[in-house]
């Protein structure tokens, strides 16, 4: 006997019947795996049944938004779908209409327009953004849909995908955003399958991993190695050979954010799976293709954080290089994960023959500006670590020793948005540092995970995570997934003030609110403006003077 | 040198030099026989105008009038700017004459307002941050409720446990006192230790007469009694960093008034 899986308690897709399996081992896709390569605890027809869904698609049904950060990846069954490649579709049309920037006048005209009630909202836009049907609960259906398909395969660049292709897996397994959009081009079965099927059907079988990571290999990793400084020079050949003998390792779990969330409300610390303990023999470069690592060092009974790396940062060549000049050298610090990393291993033999004899002079190490730091200077960032606020890419930073607590921030995050603060001057605090319940704008967006409707996006122009009004339904799924509580949903009034209630069950209508940095008023964050003490910045975690001084 | 240091010199000399040339043409213009208090006197209604457009700034956050900041250390430079002009103006500390004594009291209360307001916000946040403590100041109300709720909960039982109720009449004798409402607001916010002695000196007095015990509830209750401290604390100089501005700006509002009607009276009458 053995418990059942935790994440089959819920299925992904509670319709999934033991007929359908039936069908999806029928498919080629699936006939050609081994089903006795999985274990008995996971077999392939427990995950097609707990860990894929069968969508429906209609024509012109958008499939995957590019920017969306997703979770699952596509097989297609039957129908056609198409990939958008030059030039992408327009943000409007993928449910994401950007917002006019408000103009000086504009911006002074809320001093007489706001409302004394808060969230008012024009209802009338609500219909405007394509949307089908996003009150049926339907999660299966999609709810963008392109209303001209013959217009836009005249005006851009598309492939087809026909049945058996699968899209997404990169996007799903490697936490980065969707590389393009796609749509039904006519009616379509696509089967998704959440990350954790995807996983272990890539752990147990061979060929569906071969494919996965020989398409990662191809499509991703060449370029990445491309843009690393270390294999910037190598001719396309070494580069191949580079490519072809790395490794794929991930640490930790991927949705990190929902143990991390639990064991904060604990009052516990995170698990921290290591990937590369200190005195262990180097036996490759690793680089972090996603998520963060902290590299820390003994010390006492404990470990001190020296540094921590994040995406396109690398660990392990000081200690590869010693061994290279100086004799044999064991790693002298050790590398941990928080959350989920994404770790690239090239073996020390290839770094040897490729990297090492483009170098001319001798490197400087990597690590010693940082052992030279007092424990006392370091504990902020250690502090921060341990929060995992060095997700933060504009998290708003309070210095107390210079707060008067007058609220001048909180009334001009108001007076932004029609009479509500999308913030609260409240949060985590260490020595004279808070860091206030706004939204971080995080490196990894875990809150855009699951977004039924894709309203919450990466701002193109500003890189600020931001959710859009008309497409928010009011779910909850970013609130929920946010590990800071850093999103709060709203009951939201008509523009004369009335609340707005479900003609159906009569529950209030909600909308998911966050910081979105003043991004429709001129000037950035009103926060930052009104604070007439410089005691608030808005801060990347991974500047050097996050916590020092005070840039102005 | 940090930014905001580097910001005030700038303003600090910018200042003095616009002192000692108002100082030196006063000097010359007196010498000459001239009537220096007409430029002076309008350069100081100007200057006092563009002060008291720092409050209208506040309410403008939604546009981009600059940051805030930049504004406060023009206000706080060019209030003491106003001062040395007003003495420029005036010639001397105390003007002659009732209207001009009553407009020197409340343009002297306005700038000793903005002074000390400067002074204690300067103050305050550090010692806020050696409590270890963060609370917003319109929770505090129900913090100090849900300690008393605490507070009460535990007399009770320690009665209900124990069948003494030594530790409860001391509560209804005192401590119900001190859980009621934020108390020592005066004490905490000139830095004494009224409070702290005070919560010392109410344990020794009933912890002779405890059972062991007894002794644990009480020393539960110490515990939310110092915590209440903090709060306490926090309350009161929260408090004065928040309603200190209900002084000097209705003072604001009045000097700028007196000097309306002074204008008038001075161009009806001197010219």
């Amino acid at each position: 006997m053995m418990a059942r899986p935790q994440r089959w308690e819920a299925p992904f897709g509670p319709e999934m019947t033991e007929t359908e399996v039936e069908k999806l081992l029928n498919l080629p896709e699936f006939r050609a795996i081994d089903s006795e390569s999985f274990p008995k605890h996971t077999p392939l027809s427990g995950i097609l049944e707990n860990d894929t869904r069968i969508m429906k698609y209609k024509s012109g049904d958008i499939v995957v938004r590019e920017g969306d950060y997703g979770n699952s990846a596509f097989l297609v069954i039957s129908g056609k779908v198409r990939v958008v490649i030059n030039p992408s579709l327009p943000r409007s049309m993928i449910g994401r209409e950007s917002t006019k920037k408000r103009n000086f006048i504009e911006a002074l005209s809320q001093l007489w327009t706001n409302s004394s009630e808060p969230e008012l909202r024009d209802t009338s836009r609500y219909g405007s953004q394509a949307l089908r049907d996003p009150d049926s609960g339907d999660l299966t259906s999609s709810h963008v849909f392109i209303q001209d398909i013959p217009a836009v395969l005249n005006s851009h660049q598309t492939a087809e995908l026909e049945s058996g292709a699968l899209f997404g897996e990169l996007a799903a397994l490697g936490r980065v955003p969707r590389t393009a959009s796609i749509f039904a081009e006519n009616d379509a079965e696509l089967l998704e399958i959440r990350w954790q099927g995807l996983r272990e059907i890539r752990k147990y079988d061979t060929e569906w991993r071969r494919k996965i990571d020989e398409r990662y290999r191809e499509n991703a990793l060449k370029v990445h190695l491309k843009e690393t400084p270390l294999f910037s020079d190598l001719e396309p050949e070494e580069l191949e050979e580079v490519a072809n003998s790395t490794l794929f390792e991930t640490f930790g779990s991927f949705d990190w954010n929902v143990s991390y969330k639990r064991m904060r409300e604990q009052g516990k610390s995170a698990e921290e799976p290591i990937i590369a303990k200190q005195g262990n023999y180097p036996d490759g470069l690793l680089m972090v293709r996603a998520g963060f690592a902290r590299v820390s060092i003994k010390m006492g009974t404990g470990q001190r954080t020296l540094t921590y790396l994040g995406a396109g940062d690398y660990f392990g060549f000081d200690e590869l290089w010693a061994n290279k000049t100086t004799g044999e050298q064991s790693l002298q610090t050790s590398l941990s994960a928080l959350g989920y990393v994404d770790i690239l291993r090239v073996p020390a033999p290839i770094i040897e023959k490729y990297v090492f004899p483009k170098i001319k002079d001798n490197p400087k190490p990597l690590l010693t500006p940082s052992l030279s730091k007092s424990m006392e200077a370091d504990a902020p960032m250690e502090w921060a670590l341990d929060q995992r606020f060095i997700n933060g890419t504009m998290a708003m930073l309070i210095d107390l020793e210079r707060c008067v607590r007058c609220d001048d921030c909180v009334r001009a995050c108001a007076s932004t948005h029609g009479g509500n603060p999308r913030f609260i001057r409240h949060g985590r605090t260490f020595d004279n540092w808070m860091v206030t319940n706004a939204c971080m704008h995080c490196e990894d967006p875990v809150c855009m995970i699951g977004c039924p409707t894709g309203a919450i996006h990466r701002s193109l122009d500003s890189g600020a995570v931001v959710i859009n009004d008309d497409t928010c339904i009011g779910c909850g799924t970013c609130a929920n997934s946010c590990p800071y509580n850093n999103i709060r949903l709203v009951e939201i009034r008509d523009l004369k003030g009335q609340p707005l209630r479900d003609p159906g069950t009569q529950k209030p209508i909600s909308k998911a609110t966050k910081c979105d940095l003043c991004s429709n008023n001129p000037g950035g964050p009103a926060c930052v403006r009104a604070c007439p003490h410089d005691a608030l910045r808005r801060v990347n975690f991974q500047g050097e003077e996050t916590f020092t001084g005070v840039k102005v | 040198m940090n930014a905001v240091t580097t910001r005030y010199i700038i303003l600090w000399v910018f200042s003095a030099a616009f002192i000692a040339a108002f100082a030196t043409y006063s000097s010359i213009s007196n010498i000459n026989l001239g009537q220096p208090e007409f430029i002076t006197g309008y350069v100081l209604f100007g200057l006092m105008l563009g002060l008291a457009t720092f409050n209208a700034r506040k309410k403008l956050s939604m546009v981009p009038f600059g940051r805030s900041a930049y504004w406060l250390a023009v206000h706080v430079v060019g209030g003491i700017a106003a001062l040395g002009l007003f003495f420029i103006h005036t010639g001397n500390v105390w003007p002659t004459g009732a209207y001009e004594q009553a407009l020197a009291i409340v343009f002297y209360l306005v700038t000793i307002s903005g002074i000390f307001g400067y002074i204690i916000q300067k103050i305050y946040p550090k010692r806020l941050v050696q409590t270890e403590l963060e609370i917003i100041y319109e929770r505090i109300p129900a913090e100090l409720s849900e300690l008393r709720e605490k507070s009460e909960s535990i007399t009770i039982a320690c009665t209900e446990n124990t069948g003494s109720d030594t530790l409860a009449r001391h509560y209804m004798e005192s401590l119900r006192w001190y859980f009621q409402r934020p108390r020592f607001f005066l004490s905490h916010a000139l830095g004494g230790a009224a409070a702290e002695h005070w919560i010392n000196q109410s344990y020794q007095t009933v912890s002779r007469y405890l059972s062991e015990a007894e002794r644990e509830y009480l020393n539960n209750l110490n515990d939310l009694a110092k915590y209440k401290s903090k709060i306490d604390f926090h309350f009161a100089c929260q408090s004065m960093m928040k309603y200190w501005l209900l002084a000097h700006v209705p003072l604001a509002a009045a000097v700028l008034a007196l000097i309306f009607w002074h204008v008038i009276v001075v161009n009806v009458y001197a010219l």
